[in-house]
């Protein structure tokens, strides 16, 4: 008798450890896990296009080019083109003098 | 070809005045004349331009920048006629161009035998400095008004 009930409490005890052991193999992962493993973040392929969707950039604004940095023979064409401006200018008020056309602005890279 | 000098003239008188001068021909790239020159000779111009040029400092450089271009028909050198006869820019020709030279002497010499023409051509010449006079003063004073502006910005 007493060897019948050690052999069942064994085997009820044996039971309980396989119904946990199963339990937690089968067991679901909880979303409220609080410890969570730091996945690498993985971005979405995107569809294969021939031009990306991605819309361009403005292109960068060229650096304001100071008088120094332009070339001699290009400052010399803008002041020669400059001379050229204004003559065309003053030739226009001579023949017609009015406040608005000694006035008139220029269009000469030089002074713009 | 009508010059702006001989305006007013009889076709004979034209061709006495033309008659004083010798025809020259001025090589591209070659100066007729260069700033401080004795002005004794004025010129028609025939054929091509004349870049009238002064020089100016330009990083540190001195370079001849444009003051204004002559075309045939145009008078170039007119300093021959007023005192003190230097010349006050410099003349190169950018192109092949032909010129008509007039000795001031004998320019002066025809005004004396013929006071009629010497008054046309004196009045020509007016006219001509006159319109560079009004030109070079119009722009000055766009210069000036944009220094105006620039120092009230």
């Amino acid at each position: 008798m007493e060897m019948f009930l050690m052999c069942l409490c064994i085997s009820v005890f044996g039971l309980g450890v396989a119904a946990a052991a199963f339990g937690t193999a089968t067991r679901s992962e909880s979303p409220d896990s609080a410890v969570k493993p730091e996945l690498p973040l993985v971005k979405a392929v995107a569809p294969a296009h021939f031009f990306s969707d991605h819309v361009a950039a403005p292109p960068p604004v060229p650096p304001v080019v100071q008088p120094w940095q332009v070339p001699i023979e290009v400052l010399l064409l803008q002041l020669e083109n400059h001379v050229r401006l204004e003559q065309a200018a003053a030739e226009s008020f001579v023949e017609f003098p009015t406040y608005a056309l000694l006035h008139s602005k220029t269009t000469s890279r030089f002074m713009n | 070809m009508t010059h702006e000098l001989l305006n007013g003239l009889s076709s004979a008188e034209m061709d006495q005045v033309l008659g004083l001068g010798a025809r020259l021909t001025v090589p591209s790239g070659t100066s007729l004349f260069h700033l401080g020159d004795p002005a004794d000779r004025l010129f028609l111009t025939e054929r091509g331009r004349i870049r009238l040029t002064l020089p100016m400092q330009v990083r540190g450089k001195e370079e001849e920048i444009l003051v204004e271009e002559r075309s045939p028909g145009q008078i170039v050198g007119w300093s021959a006629l007023i005192p003190p006869y230097r010349f006050t820019l410099t003349a190169t020709a950018p192109l092949e161009t032909e010129v008509i030279a007039l000795p001031r002497e004998t320019l002066v010499d025809y005004f004396a035998a013929h006071p009629a023409a010497g008054y046309k051509i004196a009045l020509n010449l007016a006219v001509v400095i006159g319109h560079r006079l009004h030109l070079f003063q119009t722009m000055w004073l766009r210069e000036m008004q944009r220094n105006v502006e620039a120092r009230s910005a």
